[in-house]
C-alpha cells in the first residue's frame, strides 16, 4: 500500500469541525470540572470525617472506573432521571465529572502543601488580608497547582476521544466517519493523530509558559558524574 | 420506572465472568509493558543520538494522542499493511505500546533518585554493564517504581474497557449486549462500573500492602 493524502481532500472540513468540537468540549469540561473540583477539595478540607468520607468516595469512585463506563452511566442515567440532553452536552458533563475528581485531588494537595502560618506571618508584618492572600498565599498555591493541572487537562482532552462512542461528532467520531467513506485507514488516522498531537503540543507549550510565569522550579538536570550518568541518565550530556 | 436492584444483582455474575477477560488482558499487558519498558529504558540509556531522537518522537506521539486513536491505528492500519491481527491481539499491542512508554518515563524519574555512589562502586569493582544493570540498578529501580506500576495497572485495567470498541467481548460489551436484551441500560452500566471499581480497589489496596513491605525491605 502507499500513502496518498489526496483521498482526504474532500474530508478536511469534517476533520477540522471535529477538532474544533474536541477543543470546545475540552475547554467547557475543564471550566466546569475545575469549578466542581475546587468545591470538592474545599469540602474535603473541612473538619469532620463524614465530609471527608463523602468526598473521598466521590474521588475514588470516579478515578477507579474507566471513563467510557462513566460516560455510559451518565448517558443512560440522565434520561433515567428524566433529563434529556443532546449527546454533546451529555459528553461534556461526563468529561467534567471525570476531570473534577482529579482536579479536586490536585487542588487539595496544593492547599495542603502550603506551609502553615504563611497568611498569619504576612498579616503580622503588616500586610492587609487581601495583600497577604494575593502576594503570599496565591503565588505559592499557583506554583503547586499549574503543572499537575495542565497535565490533567491534556489527559482530559485525550479522553474526550471516547465521546465518539455516544455519537458526539468530535474528532475521533469524524475520523471513523471518514474512514468508513474512504477505506483509507492509514491516511485518516495519520491525519487525526497529527491533529490531536498538535492540540496536545499547544497545551504543553502553554503549560510551559505558564510554569515559567508562576515560577515552578525546573530542576530537570541534577549534576551527576559521568560514570553514574552512563546508567542513571537517559539524556546525552551536552558538551560544555 | 424505578431502579431495579434485583435486576442489578441478577446480571452481576455474567459481568464478573466477562471481567475475567479484562483481568487476563490487563495482566498480559502489564507483564509485557514492564519487560518492554525496561528494555526501552536500557536502550535509551545507551544515549545513541539518532535512536534517542526517534524515541523522543515516539514518546511525544504516545503522550500526545488518545489511547483510543492508538488502538484504532493498530486495529485498522496494520491489516492494511498485511498484518491481520485479532481484535484482542491488536488491542493488547496498542495498550502495551502506550503503557511501555509510561513505564519507561517513570523509570527515568526513578533512575534520577538512585545514588551515584552505587554506580561508582560497581564500576570500581569492575562489574560488567550487564551485572550493573541486573544486580545494582534494576532491583533498586523496581522497588522505587512499585507505586507507579500499581497506578499504571489500574490505568491499564481501565484501558481494557476501550477494547470493547474494537469488538473484544469484555465487561462493557457484555453489558451492552445484556442491556439491549433487557432494556435496562442504566442498571447494567452501574453494574459494570461496580465491577471495575472492585477490581481497581483490590489492585490499589494490595499495591499499598506491597509498598509497605518493600518500604521495610529498603532499610
Amino acid at each position: 500500500m502507499h500513502f496518498d493524502p489526496t483521498v482526504l481532500a474532500d474530508y478536511w472540513p469534517l476533520l477540522l469541525q471535529g477538532a474544533w468540537l474536541t477543543i470546545q468540549v475540552s475547554v467547557a469540561a475543564m471550566a466546569i470540572g475545575y469549578a466542581a473540583g475546587i468545591v470538592v477539595a474545599l469540602i474535603a478540607l473541612m473538619p469532620g470525617w463524614p465530609l471527608r468520607l463523602v468526598t473521598a468516595s466521590y474521588v475514588e469512585t470516579l478515578r477507579n472506573i474507566p471513563f467510557i463506563i462513566l460516560l455510559f452511566v451518565v448517558y443512560y442515567g440522565l434520561p433515567f432521571a428524566g433529563i434529556r440532553l443532546p449527546a454533546t452536552l451529555v459528553g461534556t458533563v461526563a468529561l467534567a465529572l471525570f476531570a473534577s475528581a482529579y482536579y479536586a485531588e490536585i487542588v487539595r494537595a496544593a492547599i495542603l502543601a502550603l506551609p502553615r502560618g504563611q497568611f498569619e506571618s504576612a498579616r503580622a508584618i503588616g500586610m492587609s488580608p487581601a495583600s497577604a492572600m494575593w502576594h503570599v498565599v496565591a503565588p505559592q498555591i499557583l506554583r503547586a497547582l499549574v503543572p499537575p493541572s495542565t497535565n490533567m487537562t491534556l489527559t482530559m482532552m485525550k479522553e474526550s476521544a471516547v465521546l465518539s462512542s455516544i455519537t458526539v461528532p468530535e474528532l475521533t467520531y469524524q475520523s471513523l466517519v471518514v474512514q468508513g467513506n474512504t477505506f483509507a485507514p492509514f491516511e485518516v488516522f495519520a491525519a487525526v493523530a497529527s491533529i490531536y498531537w498538535l492540540i496536545a503540543s499547544v497545551i504543553a507549550e502553554a503549560s510551559r509558559r505558564l510554569e515559567r510565569r508562576v515560577g515552578t522550579a525546573q530542576a530537570e538536570s541534577v549534576s551527576r558524574n559521568p560514570i553514574a550518568e552512563r546508567y542513571l541518565s537517559l539524556v546525552a550530556r551536552r558538551a560544555s | 420506572m424505578g431502579f431495579k436492584l434485583d435486576y442489578l444483582f441478577s446480571i452481576l455474575p455474567s459481568l464478573m465472568n466477562a471481567a475475567l477477560v479484562n483481568i487476563r488482558l490487563a495482566a498480559i499487558i502489564m507483564l509485557l509493558s514492564v519487560v518492554l519498558g525496561t528494555a526501552f529504558t536500557i536502550v535509551r540509556s545507551l544515549k545513541i543520538t539518532a535512536v534517542n531522537m526517534i524515541i523522543a518522537v515516539i514518546i511525544s506521539f504516545v503522550r500526545g494522542t488518545p489511547l483510543l486513536i492508538q488502538i484504532f491505528i493498530v486495529y485498522y492500519v496494520l491489516p492494511a499493511i498485511g498484518l491481520d491481527l485479532s481484535p484482542e491481539v491488536a488491542g493488547v499491542s496498542a495498550i502495551v505500546f502506550n503503557s511501555m512508554v509510561f513505564v519507561s518515563e517513570s523509570m527515568r524519574g526513578g533512575l534520577a533518585t538512585i545514588e551515584t555512589g552505587q554506580i561508582e562502586a560497581a564500576t570500581a569493582l569492575g562489574l560488567p554493564p550487564r551485572a550493573i544493570w541486573l544486580k545494582v540498578v534494576l532491583p533498586q529501580l523496581f522497588r522505587r517504581i512499585v507505586p507507579v506500576l500499581i497506578n499504571e495497572a489500574t490505568i491499564v485495567v481501565k484501558g481494557t474497557a476501550l477494547l470493547s470498541v474494537i469488538t473484544v467481548v469484555d465487561v462493557l460489551r457484555t453489558a451492552q449486549q445484556i442491556a439491549s436484551a433487557n432494556y435496562r441500560p442504566f442498571e447494567t452500566m452501574i453494574g459494570s462500573a461496580l465491577v471495575f471499581l472492585v477490581i481497581n480497589l483490590v489492585i490499589s489496596l494490595s499495591g499499598r500492602m506491597t509498598e509497605a513491605r518493600f518500604a521495610t525491605a529498603r532499610i
